[in-house]
């Protein structure tokens, strides 16, 4: 009983959390390659050989860094993606944990991922890593209204706030097609979520690395590897939420998820090459006087919807 | 049983997180002190993480918290939408119009400019 209960769920979690991060660096150098940079080596192998390399490395040290705040934030936000992970339905029974509020864990997942990566920049104690934190505190309490008014929206015809049913509510319709803007306003909040591509405000290129400036070896493989299975958390909770999770003919259920998640995942890497950094005071007046009131309609559309 | 596993799965993430960083460095020499100030660029570390920053941004953050309650307020809300129809529609329309009036005023003010 503990086995089942207890034993295959968290390893099915950390099987995930794994193979997640290796897909997203691999698809990474793929898509990075087929857009002409050229990659040294097999893509296959370069995640590996970097994150052994990254092990072996001399971590480096600012001279008065909060030590212990320092190591956790990487370790959290790698516990944070493993959290998100767990919410993931795989198919009507098949979920590591069918919380019936987990809509809400992931809306707090997404919240506390801003404490995480603020923790990361200021705990560093110099000053590029902390106008990384600053920058992403910005960010991410912009973004995080429109995640979650979207969301509710999501769970307004499944009257529930249980991914498990939000995937059954879409038996006739996909969320992706039943509430247009919603699927895009998602991706846009994981690109935040994530620091990736557009929306690299903490960690980018202007800033020397911003939190991750100063850390090198492996506590920046865990920081590495947090962001990449992070991405794979937030492309399950966009496939359930908008792609009808399982739900899908002939092939089984977990396939389909793997397969939404997979699409989810390369719209992501793709944005992330293709567009150019947003500049971060911009970014403020786009999410609250844009892309916010698009999120109000997206929930009233919802509501509308549900209602007829 | 789902919020025990929950723990096991944070409980298990932290210490691999923790533990990947602490064996491979707990042989390490701290880098000397000269590599260890901080990077401007190459430029003098004259300014450090306790110079004065503006973040200009505070006025946004406390209109956050405002949302943020509502947000409580909606989770429930959504879980009976159906069932109340129409009335819970136009109540929680009411609700986010007062507050969408704070967001064109907030906007008028030049809250959502960061510069």
């Amino acid at each position: 009983m503990n086995l089942e209960e207890l034993v295959l769920p968290v390893l099915m979690v950390f099987f995930m959390l794994a193979a997640g991060a290796y897909t997203v660096a691999v698809l990474d150098r793929v898509i990075a390659g087929a857009l002409g940079t050229p990659q040294a080596g097999s893509v296959w192998i370069a995640p590996l050989a970097r994150g052994a390399w990254l092990m072996t490395q001399h971590a480096n040290a600012t001279e008065a860094p909060d030590w212990r705040a320092w190591r956790l934030a990487p370790a959290l936000y790698l516990s944070l993606a493993a959290i998100g992970l767990a919410v993931v339905p795989w198919s009507g029974s098949l979920v590591a944990t069918d919380l019936a509020t987990s809509v809400v864990l992931w809306g707090s997942v997404e919240a506390l991922a801003t404490v995480v990566i603020f923790l990361h920049g200021w705990s560093a104690n110099t000053l590029f890593a902390l106008i990384g934190g600053y920058r992403y505190v910005a960010l991410g309490l912009s973004y995080i209204l429109i995640s979650m008014f979207v969301l509710i929206g999501v769970a307004l015809p499944a009257e529930s706030l249980q991914f498990t049913q939000v995937v059954a509510s879409q038996g006739e319709l996909w969320n992706l097609i039943r509430q247009p803007l919603g699927l895009p306003l998602f991706l846009i909040v994981g690109l935040g979520m994530t620091f990736w591509g557009p929306l690299n405000l903490a960690d980018s290129a202007d800033l020397a690395g911003g939190t991750a400036a100063e850390i090198s070896g492996p506590p920046r493989l865990v920081w590495d590897v947090a962001r990449a299975a992070m991405l794979v958390a937030f492309s399950g909770v966009a496939t359930s939420a908008f792609l009808g999770g399982w739900l899908g003919p002939w092939l089984p259920g977990p396939l389909w998820v793997v397969i939404k998640m997979l699409a989810v995942l390369l719209v992501l890497l793709l944005l992330g090459r293709l567009l150019p950094r947003l500049a971060p005071e911009r970014c403020v007046t786009l999410m609250w006087v844009v892309l916010l009131p698009l999120s109000f309609i997206d929930l009233v559309w919802a509501g509308v919807g549900a209602l007829l | 049983m789902e919020l025990l596993t929950l723990f096991f799965v944070l409980l298990l993430s932290l210490g691999i997180g923790l533990l990947a960083q602490w064996l491979p460095m707990r042989q390490q020499s701290r880098p000397p002190w000269s590599q260890r100030a901080p990077f401007l660029g190459g430029g003098t570390p004259d300014s450090h993480a306790w110079s004065r920053y503006h973040i200009r941004y505070y006025p946004m953050t406390l209109l956050l918290i405002a949302f943020e309650m509502e947000m409580m307020f909606m989770y429930p809300w959504a879980v009976v939408f159906v069932e109340k129809g129409m009335k819970a529609m136009m109540e929680m329309g009411m609700f986010l119009a007062i507050l969408s009036v704070g967001i064109v005023y907030a906007w008028r003010e030049g809250v959502f400019k960061w510069q």
